[in-house]
């Protein structure tokens, strides 16, 4: 029976091709959306993670922006006094506290911009990753200067050389290069927090503060009494790693509803291309009845078809969502502020069974009309249609 | 159909679409010989940063331009000899941007990122028929008085006209503050210079052999 559904597929060949297509399009869309909703939450977790921050005190505003500029080496509009980062340390839930001082300068001539980050050594703690690839891994002065894997090689820069910050006229001495880290320390000047404040005019003040606690059992009491601190305010990662999967959640589910739109679509098709099937082989079909064949049979034959050529098209569907997840991935954060430096899209074997067994269950399901229409044909219709 | 072919079909296309799966799920490797990643310097490459002003400067009929790339590798001696050094990695592929007047091509344009002293210069040099044509710096981190002097219409006016096989040294005097950076912009001018000639007698372009 297999080779005889296999054969009366390959009879219309365009037809069936078109049909496998539109399917496969649908499916591909489907796992792209799935892979690449799980590689993105997989990704911020271990992004957010790495850091080693359970929380973060930024400025007042909009928090979760805040924190989420802060951990990409973005500059805030607004800023801390440095004696918040005395009352957090002084707090007794508080492990380490690592103030920061982001600054950014736009060199519109250039087309880019140069990002300063200036650090206390309690940085080091929430850094696991900082290796250095050359020199030293702290400042041996205050005009020492640490360059991220790429900001080196854009400057062209190895420990000893000179570098110079025209916009605040400092001169400062290349104390070591970081190994890439796939973060966005790879672009970024590092100083000390001293000399971050000097040179850019922002005596006193923070960006924010990195918060790990000794306990994260003790973190409810710890936001309760931190964010007492005036000025500030203080985010949690899980807040805002929730806010984030939030954000996303609505933009996938507006697009999984697309791809069920176009999953529809497609079974609408499979439906037609077998109704059309059974119509055009209703003599061959009545014969078939006529030579002995049950109804389950036929019922049999027309099912199997649709199963062949859903199973089929889902294949080629996971097969181009492998292809294009890369192409999908690239242009997707193309259009996402702030996303993971991982990669996204992550098709695992669940989310193939997954698309293979919707694709089964639709193929059965655009089969058992057709089929039942088809076992419906009586021996004695096919001396009626033959004459 | 009897039972055992039947059995045996259904094997074989359970096989195939383990297969498949199998593949799906398992790429291809990647190549057994993998440079260590913190071995291998790969700079970004140097971007042409104002294309528009730079032809509007050097190329005043200029309508377009289109980047093709130099392979160089089969003349690693003869740039060996020429540039008095080993290439370095970022030197080949050579990007060239072949300024277009229409569709007819009247010049070409390098970029180059080179060691100044107090940071990455790029220079921005325009060749005709293998002739320097201009120069400009594009960006440059160099304290105010260095920047001015390498900045200077004399200076870099001293450039136009140049060939491969000009003198290089008899450039006009820089301020003894600018020495190191002039003296890096005026090298990387000339080895610009010598990449892009051999690169146009016989080097390929995007892998394919270059049209004489």
């Amino acid at each position: 029976m297999l080779l005889f559904a296999l054969r009366n597929l390959t009879r219309r060949p365009l037809r069936n091709g078109l049909t496998l297509s539109g399917l496969a399009v649908a499916v591909a869309v489907l796992a792209c959306l799935l892979a690449f909703g799980q590689g993105y939450r997989r990704a911020l977790s271990a992004e957010l993670n790495r850091t080693g921050v359970q929380m973060m005190l930024v400025p007042l505003g909009c928090p979760y922006d805040a924190a989420a500029r802060v951990l990409k080496g973005k500059t805030l509009d607004n800023s801390l006094p440095e004696s918040a980062l005395a009352a957090v340390r002084s707090d007794p839930a508080v492990a380490i506290a690592a103030p920061l001082l982001l600054a950014a300068v736009p060199r519109p001539a250039e087309g880019r911009t140069d990002l300063w980050a200036g650090l206390d050594k309690t940085s080091l703690q929430l850094k696991p990753w900082w290796r250095m690839k050359a020199g030293r891994n702290w400042f041996a002065s205050a005009n020492s200067v640490i360059l991220g894997d790429e900001a080196a090689a854009v400057e062209t820069r190895v420990p000893g050389d000179k570098f110079y910050s025209p916009e605040t006229g400092q001169t400062l001495r290349v104390a070591g290069v970081l190994e890439r880290s796939g973060t966005s320390d790879d672009s970024l000047f590092f100083v000390s927090l001293a000399t971050a404040q000097k040179m850019f005019k922002q005596p006193q003040r923070l960006t924010a503060v990195a918060i790990r606690l000794h306990d994260p059992a003790q973190m409810s009491d710890a936001l309760e009494r931190l964010q007492k601190i005036p000025g500030a305010q203080v985010v949690t990662l899980s807040e805002m790693m929730g806010t984030f999967l939030n954000l996303v959640g609505t933009v996938r589910t507006l697009l999984l509803s697309i791809a069920i739109v176009a999953v529809t679509i497609s079974v609408l098709g499979v439906f037609n291309t077998l109704l059309t099937a059974v119509v055009e082989r209703m003599t061959e079909l009545s014969l078939l009845r006529a030579l002995g064949a049950s109804r389950s049979h036929v019922f049999g034959l027309i099912a199997l078809e649709s199963l062949l050529l859903v199973s089929a098209g889902s294949l080629c569907g996971l097969l181009l969502a492998r292809g294009i997840g890369g192409v999908f991935e690239n242009l997707v954060k193309r259009f996402m502020p702030l996303a993971p430096t991982e990669s996204l899209f992550t098709l695992t074997p669940l989310i193939m069974l997954q698309c293979l067994s919707l694709g089964l269950g639709i193929g059965l399901l655009a089969g058992i009309f057709p089929a039942w229409q088809a076992s419906q044909m009586q021996p004695a219709d096919a001396v009626k249609l033959e004459s | 159909m009897t039972s055992a072919p039947r059995r045996t079909l259904f094997k074989l296309l359970a096989l195939l679409v383990f297969a498949v799966v199998w593949r799906v799920v398992n790429p291809p490797e990647t190549p057994l010989v993998v440079a260590p990643r913190h071995l291998i310097e790969a700079a970004p490459m140097c971007p042409w940063r104002q294309p528009e002003a730079d032809m509007r400067a050097f190329f005043p009929d200029a309508t377009g331009y289109r980047t093709e790339t130099l392979i160089l590798t089969s003349h690693l001696r003869e740039l060996n000899k020429l540039l008095g050094r080993r290439p370095t990695p970022d030197e080949n592929p050579l990007y060239v941007h072949r300024v277009l007047s229409h569709s007819r091509q009247i010049g070409s344009v390098l970029v180059r990122r080179v060691k100044g002293e107090y940071g990455a210069i790029e220079i921005v040099l325009a060749v005709k028929h293998n002739v320097v044509a201009g120069l400009r710096i594009q960006r440059l981190r160099e304290p105010a008085r260095i920047a001015q002097a390498l900045n200077s219409s004399a200076w870099l006016h001293s450039f136009v006209g140049k060939t491969v096989g000009s003198s290089w040294q008899n450039m006009p005097p820089v301020p003894t503050f600018a020495r190191v950076s002039a003296a890096a912009v005026s090298q990387g001018a000339r080895s610009l210079l010598i990449l892009h000639e051999v690169g146009e007698k016989s080097g390929t372009i995007n892998g394919a052999p270059l049209r004489q």
